[in-house]
């Protein structure tokens, strides 16, 4: 019983951390279910897998009903990091744990470098504001159909990429028209080929380390595509669902996911965003992220003694 | 289907279309939890501990309905971690069967090829156990 609920207040922890800090919550779970309970490596993964699709769909609705993310573009790139993600659980399964263990341990120190260069993040942020590199924050999915958001509402005009759903057109045209149609106000999407390239590796990530790839999609959104960097978080959230679920139905399908384990976890991080997002103007940020980077630091040398067999 | 209500402009369809992938995607997270809640509260009266048992339920479709009944705590936690896994396959598919209402042939079929990836995903796993 007590473990039931240790696993639950732990779920819960990594959702408050990271709502607070603008992370999903896969960057938390895998370490606290391998360094602190002991679970293996996949096994952790796959549980993570299962709280990053919760924490994608509750942020999606919300995200969707305010038309922050762009649904056609986050389509788009979900096919490649969906593909990347059937790879990448796919060889999960080839690669030893020790190397899984080395691989974590370089994204948790890319992380907390990332962490250390970003700005201040401001208080209680509407959805997560320009400056942040990571996943946006995941809250609970709000009544739909005109019912009061779980936050304040964004101003439309500012925040909603608008596109026009209506008929393709066809020939010549077409090849060109696709970046436009995928496009959203104030904003023409470019480099669809990096962005491509981007959400492959960022699948492979997703599958092979149990977390978003939020980390990878934002930045190439934002930096290589063109996308506003609040579209590009929301549209990053959108597609974890997709991503994650082609890899985990093959950890799902090969009994990897322990039920018992997955289910305390994905409700505690649940309920544990709601908290965080709740949580962020009360809280002194700063002082949060730092030691958020000294717990970062430290799991990443764990993991490092780990893939080095010491 | 999402089609553009008479008289509306066509961005009343993305408008109805997003609505319609929110309203399914909360929905079907908050069963998903209730489900898992109650999961979870029949682990906690079990007095499991989940982390030193070795008979761990294998994920078994056939079973789940029975384990429900049952008021066995694997049934309901499998029930809500199969729809956690399925949601973003509905997504997919609500949003492929608005792109195509929109005779959006392009993005409807990224919805079909993004459903091909997951089946092929569910193959492979298969495959893989066999």
């Amino acid at each position: 019983m007590i473990a039931s609920l240790v696993l639950l207040g732990g779920g819960a922890a990594a959702g408050v951390f990271g709502s607070l800090l603008g992370l999903g919550g896969g960057i938390l779970i895998v370490p606290l279910l391998t360094l602190g309970f002991g679970l293996p490596l996949r096994e952790a993964v796959a549980v993570s897998l299962v709280s990053v699709i919760v924490t994608s769909s509750a942020s999606a609705a919300v995200y969707l009903q305010r038309h922050v993310a762009n649904l056609r573009l986050g389509m788009t790139l979900e096919l490649f990091s969906a593909a990347g993600a059937l790879v990448g659980g796919l060889i999960a399964f080839l690669i030893a744990e020790r190397v899984l263990a080395g691989l974590f341990a370089a994204l948790i120190t890319w992380v907390a470098v990332s962490m250390v260069r970003r700005p201040d993040p401001p208080r209680a942020p509407a959805v997560p504001p320009d400056g942040t590199a990571g996943e946006p924050e995941p809250v609970w999915p709000a009544p739909v159909a005109g019912s009061a958001a779980t936050r304040e509402p964004i101003a439309p005009a500012a925040a909603a990429p608008r596109y026009r759903l209506d008929a393709a057109p066809s020939g010549p045209a077409a090849d060109a028209s696709f970046a436009a149609r995928i496009s959203g106000p104030g904003y023409r999407v470019h480099g669809l080929p990096a962005g491509m390239l981007g959400s492959v590796f960022a699948g492979v990530n997703s599958a092979l380390l149990g977390v978003g790839g939020g980390i990878v999609k934002v930045p190439v959104m934002h930096l290589l595509m063109g996308v506003p960097l609040r579209t590009a978080t929301a549209t990053s959230n959108l597609m974890m669902g997709i991503t994650a679920t082609s890899s985990a139905v093959i950890y799902l399908l090969r009994d990897e996911i322990d039920p018992f384990v997955a289910g305390p976890v994905a409700l505690g991080v649940f309920v544990g965003a709601s908290m965080g997002s709740r949580l962020a103007h009360r809280v002194d940020l700063q002082i949060l992220r730092w030691l958020f980077v000294a717990v970062l630091v430290y799991t990443a040398v764990q993991m490092a003694v780990r893939a080095l067999g010491l | 289907m999402i089609a553009a209500p008479a008289g509306r402009g066509r961005n009343d369809s993305a408008d109805a279309l997003e609505t319609a992938i929110a309203r399914l995607l909360v929905v079907g997270t908050w069963l998903a939890m209730a489900l898992v809640l109650a999961g979870v509260l029949l682990l906690l009266a079990s007095g499991v501990d989940p982390l030193t048992r070795r008979d761990v339920p294998a994920f078994d479709p056939a079973r789940i309905p029975a384990d429900l009944v049952a008021l066995r705590p694997g049934g309901f936690l499998w029930a809500g971690i199969a729809l956690i896994v399925i949601l973003p396959v509905g997504r997919v598919v609500v949003a492929g069967l608005g792109f195509l209402g929109a005779r959006d042939g392009r993005l409807a079929l990224v919805s079909i090829l993004v459903l091909l990836v997951v089946i092929v995903s569910v193959a492979a796993a298969l495959g893989l156990e066999g």
